[in-house]
């Protein structure tokens, strides 16, 4: 009964101690040598393997499926389901834990928290997992009230009429005036005017140093947020004025307080109808970008913040084109995101993919002006450009649309790799604002121009396997085909691409218009091309590696390095994730080969 | 060889003059395929005088070291217990006092070893010590083979080696070559499962030939010989 076997290892950690101890009692110790094989493939297993050192590698005939090290787990699937459909060979000297199977299968009977380990099913499992490790709100309250979205003060005169007073307040979007009267200074609110109006019946004319309050409750823009916490119960106030170098430079409410602990996209659309200069639409995208991670703290699935973002996006987009664009060119044009932003699957901002089409040709000087501005608007606002150039600055993505169609038919016809790329970029556009009516006609054409068409839907198909290496070899040593370490795992190659890019395939042949990959592939279930059951996996993985995708995105950029943003290394995932990993992958690969035979891929 | 005749011959002397002969299975020939790890934690290390507190016990077979078969005991010591002894393996008079005196506990050690091969590290420390209490109860040496895992582990790495090498066959040194993370020593169970995890690794590194690579002797900044 070795002591040594970690039980705070998942999933062990959902053992009771009376579990644990009928565990121990019964597990034994194998040692592997190198080459040695573990487990057979078509072999059912005796014992549920945990690596104590050395490593094991489960492969596929030839191919190497994934590496195991210290702590993993193996082989659930064939200790419960069946014979074994990879084999497991020691890839060096290997110790292993031996856990009875008899044992096992007992405790999965007895503790569902266990047993949801041994789904075979990655969906059961994410939704058994309560995945989240929650920081908690202790960082936000640690933070600075300078790092809160408080309101800038605005002064006036103790002598301004209440109704002036009232206006401001309506026209700034901002509850809180301070008011000057000689030597003081005072506060008045909303509220109080509503007060002096319905209460005292003040008439519109009288001074709003009437209504003020000259007891100022306020906090150094230096001190934290929890200080602030403690003065508003302290005083029974709502609001405090915030103090910088001796001047009140705002107001801090507690609605700011708890949008910084728990985020609050709900008020971001005000904020953006509110705006009346692109430079006001700034605060907004920084907004939006603070959005995610709290709302990540927050709990919040990934792919709820995705649709909650792409849809503040747009709003942007719509209100900056609104801002910029010159008459003719809202008149006539329809303003689209594609891509990832088109499909709502973007939660960190990695590049902006967006064009313009126009239902006539428009003077060139105001088009020119015109993709300049919004290009360097969005870049400002801090949207890195695309490395594709996929964006209104370039003319190609902002064209007449018989123009741009021309362009289309040479994409679909070329054999170059860059046709199907942008193809799928744009087969993934939604109109944000303008003529939807152009965005359709110009899809159908598409469609039309690819639908029955064998070899063009090969050609875009084939770029599947653009990163093929990437998951037949993960978490092994040749992932240097994607230019990564060996223990690091480019999810939106490995993960991400193949199947979004699978399905917008299937998509295009079917016909399908859905634009989020989720739903397209509910539709391609339904019209049969795969199972539900497929089809939950799929979407389910892609969850998955939406969710890891965007920890790491937060993890780079809290390290400034955003060309890491995608690359998750193995080794620093829990054994949790890890095995969701592995499953996400595999059915990956099983996607993959559906793809592969329907389109005869293996003959190029 | 010597040493292996000498045992033999010392064997069939102690079963002529066993004083009891429901033990003479330990004489018997071992047709279990297992060895057992042994490790024995003293009051001491004075053989005459140091007494055994206590006793594990782990089975292997092939390469499944079968830690679900186990023994282990404690053992309430005779003679009072050595303070350099206590530092060493902590277990404090007043932790063995809840053990069983050796002559309960040895009866059922020797059912589960049987005739099987023992192992362990400077295993013949641990038997000279079992003997004591043995040749006073039964007339008798334990006659089972005993294997050295720092022999085995000498074998594979300092055999052959140019004279004039440093040899180190410490503990820790076996652990370190062989990668082995050390569990928390001087816990008879512990001492008795690290060695089993050796004795696999180097029977399979002697099964196919494979040897632990010496390091040429680089003398590190605070190494002086005497």
């Amino acid at each position: 009964m070795p002591q040594a076997f970690d039980v705070q290892n998942p999933p062990f950690d959902r053992l009771s101690h009376d579990e644990i101890s009928t565990l121990r009692a019964a597990i034994d110790i194998g040692y592997f040598p190198p080459g040695d094989t573990i487990i057979a493939t078509g072999q059912r297993s005796e014992s549920l393997h945990v690596v104590i050192k050395g490593r094991v590698e489960e492969r596929d005939g030839d191919t190497i499926e994934s590496g195991l090290g210290p702590k993993d787990t193996f082989d659930a699937r064939s200790l419960v389901h069946g014979p074994a459909a990879t084999s497991f060979v020691a890839a060096e000297e290997t110790l292993c834990y031996l856990l009875p199977k008899a044992v096992v299968l007992d405790l999965i009977a007895k503790n569902p928290g266990f047993a949801a380990f041994f789904y075979s099913e990655i969906s059961r499992k994410l939704r058994s997992y309560d995945r989240r490790d929650r920081e908690g709100v202790d960082s936000a309250l640690r933070a600075h009230v300078r790092d809160v979205r408080y309101h800038a003060a605005i002064f006036v005169d103790g002598a301004t009429s209440l109704h002036d007073a009232g206006q401001l307040m309506q026209d700034r979007n901002n509850n809180t005036l301070f008011v000057r009267d000689g030597e003081r200074v005072g506060i008045v609110t909303g509220a109080n005017l509503a007060k002096a109006f319905v209460l005292d019946r003040k008439p519109l004319e009288a001074p709003v140093r009437e209504v003020s309050h000259f007891e100022v409750a306020s906090i150094g823009a230096d001190d934290f947020v929890f200080a602030a916490v403690i003065a508003m119960t302290r005083h029974n106030k709502r609001r405090l004025a915030v103090r910088s170098d001796g001047e009140y430079v705002g107001v801090l409410e507690d609605i700011d307080i708890l949008g910084l602990v728990a985020g609050n996209p709900q008020l971001i659309p005000g904020q953006i109808e509110q705006a009346r200069a692109p430079a006001e639409l700034k605060s907004c995208a920084l907004d939006i970008q603070s959005q995610v991670e709290r709302l990540h703290r927050q709990g919040a699935r990934v792919e709820v913040i995705a649709e909650i973002t792409s849809d503040l996006n747009r709003r942007l987009f719509a209100k900056l084109f609104d801002m910029i664009a010159p008459p003719s060119i809202r008149q006539h044009g329809c303003l689209l995101v594609m891509g990832s932003e088109g499909r709502g699957e973007q939660t960190v901002r990695t590049d902006q993919d967006n064009g313009l089409l126009l239902a006539h040709p428009v003077p060139e000087a105001d088009l020119q002006a015109f993709r300049d501005a919004f290009t360097n608007a969005l870049e400002s606002f801090g949207f890195p450009p695309c490395p594709g150039d996929v964006m209104v600055r370039n003319p190609r993505w902002s064209q007449p649309i018989d123009d741009f169609l021309k362009q289309v038919e040479g994409w679909v016809r070329a054999s170059d790799q860059e046709g199907p790329m942008n193809l799928g970029i744009f087969f993934d556009a939604v109109s944000v604002t303008g003529h939807h009516e152009l965005l359709d006609r110009a899809k159908t054409t598409m469609v039309e121009m690819m639908r029955g068409e064998t070899a063009h839907l090969a050609r875009f198909a084939r770029a599947i396997d653009l990163f093929a290496g990437a998951s037949a070899s993960v978490l092994t040593s040749i992932m240097a085909s994607v230019g990564v370490g060996s223990d690091e795992i480019d999810v939106k190659k490995a993960g991400t691409f193949p199947i979004v890019h699978g399905v917008r395939t299937l998509a295009i042949d079917q016909g399908i218009r859905e634009v989020s990959t989720a739903r397209r592939i509910e539709v391609l279930a339904e019209a049969g091309l795969f199972g539900a059951d497929l089809g939950r996996e799929l979407t389910s993985a892609l969850g998955y590696f939406m969710e890891i995708r965007l920890r790491s995105q937060l993890a780079a950029m809290a390290t400034g390095r955003r060309d890491r943003e995608s690359i998750v290394k193995v080794g620093e995932l829990t054994t949790r994730d890890r095995d969701l990993l592995r499953d996400a992958l595999r059915v990956v690969k099983r996607f993959r080969e559906i793809v592969r035979n329907r389109y005869h891929l293996s003959v190029f | 060889m010597g040493t292996e005749i000498l045992r033999r011959s010392r064997a069939l002397f102690d079963r002529m003059l066993l004083a009891d002969n429901a033990y003479a299975f330990l004489f018997k020939p071992d047709d279990s395929d297992e060895v057992v790890s042994l490790d024995c934690e003293t009051s001491g290390f004075n053989i005459l005088a140091d007494d055994v507190i206590s006793i594990a016990a782990i089975k292997i077979r092939g390469n499944r070291i079968l830690t679900s078969e186990t023994f282990r005991a404690l053992v309430r010591p005779g003679a009072a217990m050595d303070v350099s002894a206590i530092k060493v393996h902590q277990l404090r008079e007043a932790d063995v006092k809840m053990g069983r005196t050796i002559r309960e506990v040895l009866p059922e050690f020797l059912h589960f070893i049987g005739g099987r091969p023992l192992i362990g590290y400077w295993v013949s420390f641990d038997v000279r010590m079992l003997n004591k209490y043995l040749y006073s109860m039964l007339n008798i040496h334990l006659p089972n083979r005993q294997i050295d895992v720092s022999q085995l582990y000498y074998d594979r790495k300092y055999s052959k080696a140019p004279p004039g090498t440093e040899i180190d066959l410490r503990y820790a040194a076996i652990a370190d070559d062989l990668n082995l993370s050390m569990l928390p020593q001087h816990d008879a169970f512990n001492d008795a499962l690290t060695a089993a995890q050796m004795y696999v690794i180097l029977k399979d590194l002697q099964r196919r030939g494979a040897r632990i690579p010496r390091q040429r002797a680089t003398p590190r900044s605070g190494d002086f010989s005497v």
